[in-house]
């Protein structure tokens, strides 16, 4: 993508996925401004890198999550990544989310709890269910193989329906573990 | 298929990336289990309540114009060096504004107003391509199924406030999927599901208010954009605005059109006179 209309366009057609992202990765609406605009930046200087046959959302939300841990480490509070085992599948069941429906949660709730998911579950949870990419595309942005997402997807789906039947407490973590 | 296989490939099947030869084996087992049938109720209406509104939501206009100030600034890089120049030389810079002015005053308040509509047809647009999508993979339950166009006619007659006339079956390849009442841009329209050529084409039905908010010219009839890879055709007709999505081009005509009218089914824009 060489023409400077086309990459217009595609700034402007995702600006909002990419600011609800950052808002997502910093918690902040000025640092998210923040990190949207250097991402825009760092896309329009690497924009010969994109390949055609990529969904140009996923490749700009990579983009995206680099400079966001490029931001974190010039601040030297680098993102927690959690240790957790990668297993390619989980052998228990999707838990049932009749209770949860019978809760009527707050959508607040809802926020809350995938704030308290391990950093690379929430990620996948995230970038799947808000920002509505593939396997493959987030397996592109998190630079994992599609077996890992879908391990990270099925476990945080599952610890987010844990959360949200009241079997965790849903509190937001402290701002140094977001 | 067992129902312990089949809950444990429930996400994969929602978020539609189920293997393919897979995707037929659920689909036997939940047409007659109704464990499981009941089981994958419950998960659409989990992601629909709690995760649709997740989504992300419109930009602040005032982050929205900075953020088009800097692409802007990105992109035009030669006009930016024209206007460092001019900003060296104030007398000549002083004079090509007030001719500048003078040229684009009269055209300010008509293209500003284009722009806008514009823009709204292609949030519209995306609103479509997005409900589209969530029918096509199964994502959002039908409300009516196996009716005739009569008589979904008269059931959103009696939920919606607005006129719902739906197209006759006229052509044989085509097939009504089913329909319910979706959310588009927070207006609740009607959603009817048609299955054409093996693809999923969907129609939304509107009130006609939306459609004059669009702000557009009342030519051409039909406004065609294409968005995501979809061709999203909008129009106003019978006292209501509708908002067809496909990918297969002109062969979603057959929604609207018998297979006898004569079509020019390319698809271009000039296939409805849009521009």
């Amino acid at each position: 993508m060489d023409a400077p209309a086309d990459f217009r366009e595609l700034a402007l057609k995702y600006t909002d996925s990419l600011y609800n992202y950052a808002r997502i990765l910093t918690r902040s609406e000025t640092e998210a401004e923040d990190l949207l605009q250097e991402t825009l930046l760092r896309a329009y200087r690497g924009r010969s890198s994109l390949d055609p046959e990529l969904n140009p959302k996923a490749w700009l939300l990579k983009i995206m999550k680099h400079s966001h841990i490029d931001r974190c480490r010039r601040k030297l509070a680098r993102p927690i990544e959690a240790e957790l085992p990668e297993e390619a599948t989980d052998s228990s069941l999707p838990l049932n989310p009749e209770e949860i429906l019978l809760r009527r949660l707050a959508i607040e709730d809802v926020r809350n709890a995938i704030r308290r998911l391990p950093s690379v579950w929430r990620e996948a949870v995230e970038l799947r269910d808000i920002e509505g990419l593939s396997y493959q595309e987030i397996a592109h942005v998190i630079d994992k193989p599609i077996g890992t997402v879908m391990s990270r997807l099925y476990r945080g789906r599952n610890l987010l329906r844990s959360f949200l039947q009241g079997h965790h407490a849903i509190e937001p973590r402290r701002a140094r573990d977001l | 298929m067992t129902c312990n296989l089949v809950r444990a490939r429930l996400f994969e099947y929602l978020d539609g990336e189920l293997p393919g030869e897979q995707r037929p084996a659920v689909d036997d087992h939940l047409r007659t289990c109704l464990e499981c049938q009941h089981a994958l109720e419950l998960e659409q209406a989990f992601r629909e309540i709690y995760m649709v509104p997740l989504r992300p939501d419109q930009t602040p206009d005032a982050v929205r114009g900075r953020v088009a100030h800097l692409v802007v600034g990105l992109t035009e890089s030669r006009r930016a060096r024209w206007a460092r120049r001019f900003r060296r030389r104030p007398i000549v810079s002083a004079a090509v504004a007030a001719l500048v002015l003078a040229v684009s005053a009269s055209t300010l308040v008509l293209t500003s107003a284009r722009r806008e509509a514009s823009a709204s047809l292609l949030r519209l647009a995306d609103a479509s391509v997005e409900q589209h999508q969530k029918l096509a993979r199964g994502l959002l339950p039908f409300d009516i199924a196996r009716m005739s166009p009569r008589e979904a006619e008269q059931w959103f007659g009696n939920k919606l406030d607005f006129n719902v006339r739906l197209p006759e079956l006229k052509d044989e390849n085509l097939t009504f999927l089913g329909g319910r009442i979706s959310h588009l841009r927070d207006i609740d329209v009607a959603a009817l599901e048609y299955r054409v050529d093996e693809k999923n084409v969907t129609l939304f039905i509107m009130p006609a208010e939306q459609y004059r908010k669009l702000g557009l010219l009342s030519e051409p009839k039909f406004k065609m954009v294409n968005r995501q890879g979809y061709d999203v055709i909008v129009w106003s007709a019978h006292g209501a605005a509708y908002a067809l999505v496909s990918e297969i081009g002109g062969r979603s005509c057959a929604v609207c059109h018998s297979a006898e009218e004569k079509l020019d089914v390319t698809l271009t824009p000039q296939a409805h006179g849009a521009r």
